[in-house]
């Protein structure tokens, strides 16, 4: 999926002048010149400037703003991605309630079953490589992973 | 003399070398796997290293990383498919070779010229680092102003087929380096009354994302079928000592480019790699025997990337400046460790500095009995499912992601920036200058402020001293050189066209 220059600059200089603005709003440093201001606005100075430049040479080579590849034609590829940006974010809003063993296996067994894996490889899968987990991070190097139903 | 034995003391424990063992099994089968870098075997590395004291952390690191740019060969050449892009220069090559029946050849020069390359590139940094160190205690916040900012700009002219999409990425990450309250006036930036964005985006979260999520995403797209290696059964030691005399040229030449390209900041193993094959190509008896199977690149340029990797440690360590994306990660692995990479570490605790030299002389020397191991077990390795590796690979980068902080926070960071990395890969614009801004940019920015409120605002003060005066127009040279370059190109080729 390649987006045009173009369209690319164009939002790259609109997050610039955002930037930009917000940088100029931040406290200087009283008595001196040069504050927590500075850096960021030459950043945003920087980015406009690739901006122009991508807007510039895209519209020379202008074929829509989106030219679409092979995997991006499919609907296939695109649910496919979204599932596994959805298992994530699953895992980010369930893990600390339900647990970690929990949602670490529900999420490799969907996306174990979603690469058409074997439902019992898929499973024998998804358990060990939890179980690892487990025992590898929360066992040996202590950290606490989230308990949820199985805690106390 | 004590600083040494201490070194030694440092590296020789059991729990150490068991560690840098696992490090390097680790390293060779992510490097040997198709569509898992270096760079990924890294970064699933370190939330697992930010658990360990500092020279197994460490250790762990070189060893991992000098195994899997070692191990992308072996798929490159039973597959013709590079295991990490260091490998990609001469995958063609060696993959010719094995398809004329010679493939032993080519995988026994893989880690022959490997094992020679790295230990090359460590004397280098053994001899180099500490001498440098001597000059960089001298440096003032001009001169490592000029020093990110040269590392950052041969990131982006060096590194890229694009510099303007180099650029982006590198402000990209210098953008995300001003999130939080790590500024010289100590204001929260861009936190937008978020709690935990003061602490700034976590770049170990983010490393994960750009490097290893974002491949997650590109495997679930792509729809390559998993190959059947090419069988290889000969002699692995055939006609060592007869390459090691033939092709002395072509290594010695490999092995100082590959170095002197690794040191450079912002290039690393993989151009390494593609300049020296060019190189040899070039300068050979026989060019025409180039890509129809021909040893004599492969030799020259296996030799460089794994030379690069030792030469990019020598301005991490000294100035803490990245040579390429993985000392950019192993440098916010030692400001984790109190390990603080520059001039003073070298004062303050050599022993350190010893035991990564000791480490990086055992890293190359377990490469030939475990590249041998990885070599005979290639088949079996590289007949790992991807479909069942990639799931549990998310799994590793998620709870990589938790462990840092213990929060959900850093898994949200990892998702974004792994969205971030795919989608700036699908527009060709490379993920390694936005990792070098993201680790440089507090450096640069906190040199450069304190340049200007001590020079009074004057830009010229940042050429008053002699070695700030060189690094300046060094680093001018490289942006403007290209410019002047290309329109003298165009006004030649005008001038006939007028005439």
């Amino acid at each position: 999926m390649r987006v045009n220059d173009a369209v690319i600059g164009i939002l790259l200089l609109a997050f610039a002048i955002a930037t930009f603005a917000y940088a100029r709003t931040l406290p200087a440093i009283p008595g001196q010149e040069y504050g927590a201001a500075v850096f960021p606005m030459l950043i945003a100075v920087g980015l406009g400037g690739c901006g122009v430049v991508l807007v510039a040479s895209g519209l020379r080579h202008w074929q829509g703003a989106v030219v679409w590849s092979d995997w991006a034609r499919t609907h296939h590829s695109w649910t496919k991605l979204a599932v596994v940006v959805g298992l994530v974010m699953t895992y980010i809003l369930t893990a600390s309630t339900i647990g970690f063993v929990p949602v670490s296996i529900l999420v490799l067994l969907i996306f174990l079953m979603m690469m058409r894996v074997r439902w019992w490889i898929a499973a024998a899968a998804a358990i060990a490589t939890t179980m690892l987990i487990q025992q590898t991070f929360g066992g040996l190097l202590r950290v606490p992973l989230p308990l949820g139903l199985l805690g106390p | 003399m004590s600083a040494i034995t201490t070194a030694f003391g440092l590296v020789f424990q059991p729990s150490v070398l068991v560690t840098i063992l696992l490090a390097a099994i680790f390293g060779l089968v992510v490097g040997a796997i198709p569509g898992l870098t270096a760079t990924m075997a890294i970064a699933l590395l370190v939330p697992v290293t930010f658990f360990m004291d500092p020279v197994p952390a460490v250790g762990a690191m070189v060893t991992c990383s000098a195994m899997a740019i070692f191990a992308g060969d072996i798929p490159g050449t039973l597959l013709r498919i590079p295991g990490t892009p260091a490998s990609a220069a001469y995958t063609d090559e060696a993959y010719t070779m094995t398809r004329n029946g010679e493939g032993e050849i080519a995988l026994g020069a893989n880690l022959l010229f490997s094992v020679i390359g790295g230990l090359f590139g460590t004397v280098v940094l053994i001899l180099s680092a500490p001498v440098l160190a001597e000059v960089a205690l001298q440096f003032s916040s001009f001169e490592y102003f000029w020093l990110a900012l040269l590392g950052l700009t041969c990131a982006v002219f060096i590194g890229t087929a694009s510099p303007v999409k180099g650029l982006v990425s590198l402000f990209i990450g210098l953008f995300v380096s001003t999130i939080g309250l790590n500024n010289p006036a100590g204001v929260p930036r861009f936190t937008f009354g978020n709690t935990e964005l003061t602490g700034g985006v976590n770049f170990i979260a983010a490393m994960i994302g750009l490097f290893a999520v974002s491949e997650v995403f590109r495997f679930v797209i792509s729809r390559s079928v998993q190959a059947t290696p090419q069988a290889v059964v000969g002699n692995l030691f055939r006609g060592w000592g007869r390459m090691i005399v033939q092709y002395w040229r072509q290594q010695v030449r490999g092995n100082v480019l590959g170095t002197i390209i690794g040191a450079l900041p912002g290039a690393g193993a993989d151009i390494a790699a593609w300049v020296s094959y060019a190189v040899s190509k070039r300068l050979s008896r026989t060019p025409e025997k180039f890509g129809k199977g021909h040893v004599e690149g492969i030799v020259e340029s296996t030799s460089a990337n794994n030379a690069a990797l030792a030469g990019a440690w020598v301005p991490a360590l000294v100035f803490g400046i990245p040579g390429d994306s993985i000392t950019a990660i192993v440098i916010g692995v030692l400001y984790l460790k109190n390990m603080n990479p520059g001039p003073t570490i070298f004062l303050e605790n050599p022993q350190y500095i010893y035991a990564v030299f000791i480490i990086f002389i055992l890293a190359n020397l377990v490469m030939l009995p475990l590249g041998w191991a990885a070599i005979k077990g290639a088949r079996t390795i590289l007949r790992i499912p991807r479909e069942i590796l990639m799931p549990c690979i998310l799994m590793f980068c998620i709870v990589g992601a938790f462990a840092i902080n213990n929060s959900a926070f850093g898994v949200a960071v990892m998702l974004v920036f792994g969205v971030l990395g795919f989608l700036m890969e699908e527009n060709d614009i490379p993920v390694a200058p936005c990792i070098l801004g993201i680790v440089l940019g507090p450096m640069l920015e906190e040199n450069f402020v304190t340049s200007m409120i001590k020079s009074d605002g004057s830009f010229l003060a940042f050429f008053e001293r002699p070695i700030a005066a060189g690094l300046g127009v060094a680093t001018l040279l490289v942006w403007f050189v290209p410019v002047l370059l290309a329109a003298l190109r165009s006004r030649q080729a005008a001038i006939p066209r007028e005439g």
